[in-house]
């Protein structure tokens, strides 16, 4: 996941993304008034921004949980449990690893060979189809929910794990094609040429000699199409109405939905559920924080 | 010629198997929903009822309504009010001056910046829905940290989503996408070397003349970019406002997306539905082809 990997500024949103330090010169020490009034710029600034976070730990972790950040008044892991006891959260945990590693296969599948194909292709238009595949991607799921919602029903699509699996893999393509055509431009011909004239097929150059060098593209493509189909709601709010088939954010959904109004909302319940949900998200943030901002940066989806 | 035609095919035959997979899956989910949306805007398809069984073709009939509908006009209002509240004011200028702030800090070797950096970028990382949730909370009325917060200071409680519902979509939205602008920026200021501003200070030039002749300039080519992106991404919004208002109270915060999906899901009107989405691919397509000229222009 190094950044200097030759990666092709990927997608029309990145003209200038990228967070590689330059080597600049420090100037002049600050006074000490420009220092006060900067971190107090930076404490009001860190305030708006962390706050909602404190609160969703601490509500997680607190059997008495309000609307209110407070140091748990009564430490507990309970909220936790009653995720697996009254939310059948085991299931929920399973459905949607099981959608999003079976839409990251399938995904990585797809964007290797279109993206190698996209890259090796050659012919005059060619590049309609990379204008075509940007154009794709700048599609909001917000506003093709309703006609996904008509076609997924007519194809019996709704309420299956091949429907949700088919159509999350579809929805990350446009970007990802994108990404790994420039990834396979960056490997030189020549190689998988030499390999051909070894006598190797063309699939299986593209196999032992091509792939293994895209592998870091790959990676990045397995990882963010993992965390999408993971946080994806759109998609499972229209595809999915049984009990059975619920995944994480669907749960989520549901469960922020139908608290309120006369019942007293369960803050700490919910909170438990979102703090697993974001679990796989953090982790890759502080573990791959280029690559995660990378794949944000160029998705305007699930908004 | 059809000699240089059939080797081309022969050539492209392998990369266009390669292409397939990943063709038919766009061609099933991009191109046939909206094709889907185009020819279920002139039927009245409904989700339930008789209409469900069997849709009739309407002609133009869902267009006339929709231009003639009282409620999508409050719709595109509120969704021209959530664009320029929050990725224009919002997230632009916010995320700007951040880039600036946090670019300075670094210049001036603040250790402290590197946290303001991740505090940002945390609220944009996360799944939206997770924003509406953690806002929800922070708007409560009762119990909401905001409300207690004020009354600390002597201040009655707001009923945020009651009585500004539209300020309090745009304050979350703007929580929740500025890394983005802010991340864009600090690329950007990060490619303006340093001897500029060296001669300028040399020159005696102000921080704010060097500010406005030198960094503003080179920050304008990607600042329109950005807008760009920006609006089309919050001219999308679904989830956030669904799950702190639900377009509520009334239709105060009903933005297009949230309407054609009321329409389609709560009236059950899929035909008017799709029209809805048909304007709304129309209008992202048309920003879309803008932005991809732009940014064609510029590499």
């Amino acid at each position: 996941m190094k950044a200097k990997t030759g990666t092709p500024v990927a997608g029309p949103a990145t003209a200038a993304a990228g967070e590689a330090p330059l080597v600049r010169r420090p100037e002049k020490r600050a006074g000490w008034l420009e220092w006060l009034a900067v971190h107090f710029v930076f404490l009001i600034v860190c305030a708006f921004f962390l706050v909602p976070f404190l609160w969703l730990l601490s509500a997680a972790f607190d059997a008495k949980a309000t609307a209110y950040i407070q140091w748990p008044v009564a430490p507990t892991l309970m909220n936790f449990a009653h995720l697996f006891t009254d939310y059948d959260f085991g299931r929920v945990l399973f459905n949607s690893l099981f959608v999003a590693i079976a839409t990251m296969i399938l995904v990585v599948f797809a964007v290797a060979l279109a993206g190698y194909s996209l890259s090796r292709l050659d012919f005059r238009r060619k590049d309609w189809i990379t204008y075509g595949v940007l154009l794709l991607q700048t599609m909001p799921i917000s506003a093709t929910m309703v006609p996904i919602y008509g076609l997924a029903r007519q194809l019996g699509l709704r309420n299956s794990y091949l429907g949700l699996v088919l159509i999350s893999a579809a929805i990350e393509l446009p970007f990802l094609v994108w990404l790994m055509k420039g990834f396979f431009d960056s490997i030189p011909r020549h190689l998988e040429e030499a390999a051909w004239l070894d006598g190797r097929t063309r699939l299986r150059a593209l196999f032992e000699i091509v792939l293994p060098l895209a592998g870091p593209g790959l990676g990045i493509a397995a990882g963010l199409s993992f965390l999408s189909a993971w946080a994806e709601v759109l998609l499972v709010i229209i595809l999915i109405d049984t009990q059975d088939l619920t995944t994480v954010p669907l749960a989520f959904y549901q469960a922020m939905r139908t608290q309120g109004g006369y019942t007293e909302v369960q803050y700490g319940v919910i909170a438990a559920m979102a703090v697993l949900y974001i679990l796989p998200v953090m982790v890759v943030f502080f573990g791959a924080r280029r690559f995660m901002v990378r794949g944000l940066m160029n998705s305007t989806r699930g908004l | 010629m059809i000699a240089g035609r059939r080797s081309s095919f022969r050539r492209n035959r392998l990369y266009v198997a390669g292409l397939s997979p990943a063709a038919l899956l766009l061609a099933l989910f991009f191109v046939g929903p909206a094709l889907w949306a185009l020819f279920s805007s002139f039927t009245n398809s409904a989700l339930v009822g008789i209409d469900a069984a069997n849709p009739r073709f309407v002609g133009f009939d869902n267009y006339v309504r929709l231009f003639h509908d009282p409620d999508f006009a409050q719709v595109i209002l509120n969704s021209v009010v959530f664009v320029i509240g929050s990725a224009v004011i919002g997230q632009f200028v916010l995320g700007l001056a951040l880039a600036l702030l946090l670019d300075h800090a670094e210049r001036r070797r603040f250790r402290a910046r590197s946290f303001v950096y991740f505090a940002v970028l945390l609220a944009w990382v996360n799944p939206t829905i997770i924003a509406g949730f953690l806002w929800v909370a922070m708007f409560d009325f009762y119990s909401g940290s905001l409300n207690v917060a004020l009354g600390h200071l002597g201040l009655g409680p707001v009923d945020w989503f009651g009585q500004a519902p539209m300020l309090s979509v745009i304050i979350v939205n703007t929580w929740r996408g500025t890394a983005f602008v802010m991340l864009i920026f600090l690329g950007a200021l990060q490619t303006i070397p340093s001897d500029i501003y060296e001669a300028a200070r040399v020159d005696g030039a102000s921080a704010f003349r060097r500010f406005w002749d030198h960094t503003l300039p080179m920050l304008r080519p990607i600042a329109a970019l950005t807008l760009l992106s920006v609006t089309m991404a919050t001219f999308g919004t679904f989830i956030l406002i669904q799950a702190l208002t639900n377009g509520g109270p009334a239709l105060q915060t009903e933005v297009i997306a949230l309407y054609a999906f009321h329409q389609a899901f709560e009236a059950y009107a899929i035909g008017y539905g799709s029209t809805i989405a048909v304007v709304m691919l129309s209008l992202n397509l048309a920003f879309a082809i803008v932005f991809l000229r732009w940014s064609r222009a510029r590499a």
